[in-house]
């Protein structure tokens, strides 16, 4: 996992590239860390370019990461979700909870619009 | 008349990627075995007898059809190289077409018919001829003996090329939602568009919406939703709050609960999105599964036989071993190499340390005779991670992962070869011929005696394996 | 097992009577007209009710040594249990299988006056 902070859209967005899997052995791994990141911002973007591939913890922990965003008034979006991985989230009806873009540019501008209305 | 079906490996590898582990002719359309609707249709079309002809492996349908006594038409099968043309095809099955007429069925395709026309007397008057042709597959008549013209347009059939899964899934909807019904499914149907098999069992708080087909032993739990549009196979397993729209689930599938599975093909833990074409194989149980019959009962025996077998040898063997090696060590006839196997369980690589010992010389031609090369791989007999006798463990390459699905029913990594036991084998190809003999016909009292003949080959052996 | 031997339309047939096992692998692997290296042969296996490893092994090893040398051996007449057998061991793929002792012969002597 990386992350970083992006401030091009005048905002502070935690721009989080997830990598390799998410599963049972390390869901909690994604909590701990977030955590973490919500000490520098409430807006996210999680970048999965390189997500091969998730279970329901892992499903889980993303979806706990959303809510608490939601909680600190923040927000957390999705980016550059594979077909496999977007299968996973759309049988467990969890592809209902997130604003998914196809890539990391257009999620982050989604952000910059928001701010504008 | 009669019929010859002829389907090559070529026109439905695309299906095996989909449904590993299915024969392609086995494959259900509403429940229903491919094979099945393609027999329907020659009794319908009035044969007599029917063959199957392929180049790929026959032994699953020969097991599901057997002699076509259940249908009350003989069925025989036959072997064919995929080099074969048309009339190669026809000579190597000279018998069986003899001076009749054949109906010739040929390609992956899908006849569509309908129950309620009488294709016998429609086929009784047609000359020999190509009936209907696709880029995929035909079907031609041959040998007839009547010359009379007849007007092709009017003949109520058509074919449809079975080449990718999306047709697959359409076929599938097609037919649940045709309320003429053209063709015999399975199930009990007291009402139009709805189709049960025997033993479901359908919680008070589920529902079930038109069009469906449930197959047998079914159990679906409180407050799912099946259909509209659904095709559920036997041994299925949806769990609570699910639903399961516009989607096929194939047999031995369970679905957990709280999913949502719409316009997507289920098989085992494998989920496809038939519009795109991509699949997705789950790992996780609370998702999606397979459930397996077990047939742990007689592997648990097997593994037992060949740990004592293994103990035995190592019994035997430790004097020898303790003795020999040393010497054999200094003098540099003792070469050891370490490398990643394929194993038969998923993906995982095994890796394991081989010996070689060179045959020169009276102690080192003793010590191959007395197969003190295997003594180490006898211990991973004991952990469980190989066989006593089995076939040569594979080198791990990563095409091996792509071979593991076609050679998992009768790869087994072991000490000893079942080729070892037979003295003609010459190259890797007649070893494979060998070690997939005994896997269909071995059983762990016979593997012993194997193992014995093997030990006793290798005494007057000239050359230890390379 | 009995092995007998005739010839039709000028080609070989071998014909083979009982079990094809290790006790008669080698019998058959000594056959004059199975050992000579040039003359194709059919096989016909129409009164062999069994056969195994052994057995397959002498068929293929007949088979190498003729088709290095411009032969090849063809075979007809297989019971459900040889074809099973053929068919596992994936060796159906390496021989043309007739269901017609004639139309075998008539297809080697095609490949013969083609070659």
């Amino acid at each position: 996992m990386t992350f970083h902070i992006d401030t091009s859209t005048g905002k502070k967005l935690g721009i989080a590239a997830l990598i390799g899997r998410i599963d049972s052995k390390n869901s909690s791994e994604l909590i701990t860390s977030f955590a973490l990141w919500q000490q520098q911002t409430s807006l996210f973007v999680f970048d999965c370019a390189m997500l091969d591939f998730i279970d329901s913890s892992g499903l889980g922990a993303i979806v706990s990461c959303l809510r608490k965003a939601i909680e600190h008034n923040g927000d957390l979006k999705l980016a550059n979700l594979s077909p496999k991985v977007s299968m996973v989230f759309e049988i467990t009806k969890a592809k209902k909870l997130f604003s998914m873009f196809p890539d990391t540019g257009s999620a982050i501008q989604s952000f910059e619009i928001n701010s504008t209305e | 008349m009669k019929t010859l079906i002829i389907i090559r490996e070529q026109d439905y590898e695309w299906l095996d990627h989909f449904f590993p582990g299915i024969h392609p002719l086995l494959v259900p359309i509403c429940n229903k075995p491919f094979a099945e609707f393609l027999i329907d249709f020659s009794i319908l079309a009035g044969s007599e007898a029917i063959r199957l002809v392929m180049d790929g492996p026959l032994s699953d349908v020969e097991r599901y059809c057997e002699n076509g006594n259940r249908w009350g038409i003989p069925i025989s099968y036959a072997s064919i190289k995929n080099t074969d043309d048309l009339q190669t095809v026809i000579d190597k099955n000279q018998r069986f077409c003899s001076e009749d007429r054949v109906l010739i069925i040929s390609g992956f395709v899908f006849i569509q018919y309908d129950k309620q026309y009488n294709y016998k007397t429609i086929f009784a008057s047609l000359p020999d001829c190509e009936i209907l042709s696709s880029n995929r597959g035909s079907l031609r008549l041959r040998g007839s003996r009547t010359e009379t013209q007849h007007d092709m347009g009017n003949i109520p059939l058509s074919l449809l090329g079975f080449d990718s899964i999306d047709v697959y899934y359409r076929l599938c909807m097609e037919i649940l939602n045709d309320i003429s019904s053209p063709y015999v499914l399975p199930g009990y149907s007291n009402e139009a568009y709805c189709h049960i098999g025997r033993n479901v069992v359908i919680s008070k708080s589920a529902e079930i919406r038109k069009p469906v087909i449930i197959g047998n032993n079914v159990q679906i739990l409180a407050d799912s939703i099946i259909g509209p549009k659904a095709v559920i196979g036997s041994n299925v397993i949806i769990d609570r709050e699910s639903s399961v729209i516009g989607s096929i689930v194939l047999e031995n599938t369970y679905i957990g609960e709280h999913l949502e599975v719409q316009n997507k093909i289920a098989s085992g833990n494998i989920l496809i999105e038939p519009e795109s074409g991509i699949s997705i194989a789950m790992d996780d149980p609370h998702l999606l599964t397979g459930i397996h019959q077990s047939g742990s009962a007689k592997s648990l025996f097997q593994s037992i036989v060949h740990r004592l077998a293994a103990i035995l040898l190592i019994t035997l063997q430790l004097i020898p071993f303790l003795l020999l090696t040393p010497i054999l060590i200094l003098q540099g006839k003792w070469k050891k190499s370490t490398n990643s196997y394929c194993t038969a369980v998923s993906e995982k690589h095994l890796i394991l340390t081989t010996t070689t010992i060179e045959r020169t010389g009276p102690l080192s031609t003793l010590a191959a005779a007395l197969s003190l090369d295997r003594f180490t791989l006898l211990f991973r007999v004991l952990i469980g991670q190989l066989a006593i006798i089995g076939s040569w463990p594979v080198v791990a390459t990563p095409s091996c992962i792509t071979e593991y699905s076609k050679t998992k029913s009768w790869y087994r990594a072991a000490v000893f070869s079942y080729a070892e036991t037979e003295e003609w084998p010459v190259n890797t190809g007649d070893t494979a011929i060998i070690e997939r003999y005994y896997a269909a016909h071995g059983n762990p009292m016979n593997d012993i005696a194997l193992t014995i003949k093997a030990l006793l080959n290798r005494i007057h052996e000239t050359n230890t394996h390379p | 097992m009995i092995i007998s031997e005739n010839t039709f339309n000028n080609i070989t047939v071998i014909a083979l009577q009982g079990t094809l096992d290790a006790r008669n692998a080698t019998q058959l692997k000594q056959f004059k007209s199975a050992a000579a290296s040039t003359t194709s042969v059919v096989i016909n296996l129409s009164e062999v009710d069994f056969l195994d490893s052994s057995g397959l092994g002498a068929i293929v090893s007949i088979a190498r040594v003729k088709r290095a040398q411009g032969g090849d051996v063809l075979l007809a007449c297989m019971n459900n249990k040889v074809r099973e057998v053929f068919e596992i061991t994936q060796v159906y793929k390496l021989f043309d299988i007739y269901d017609d002792v004639e139309a075998a012969t008539i297809n080697a002597e095609k490949k013969h006056t083609s070659l």
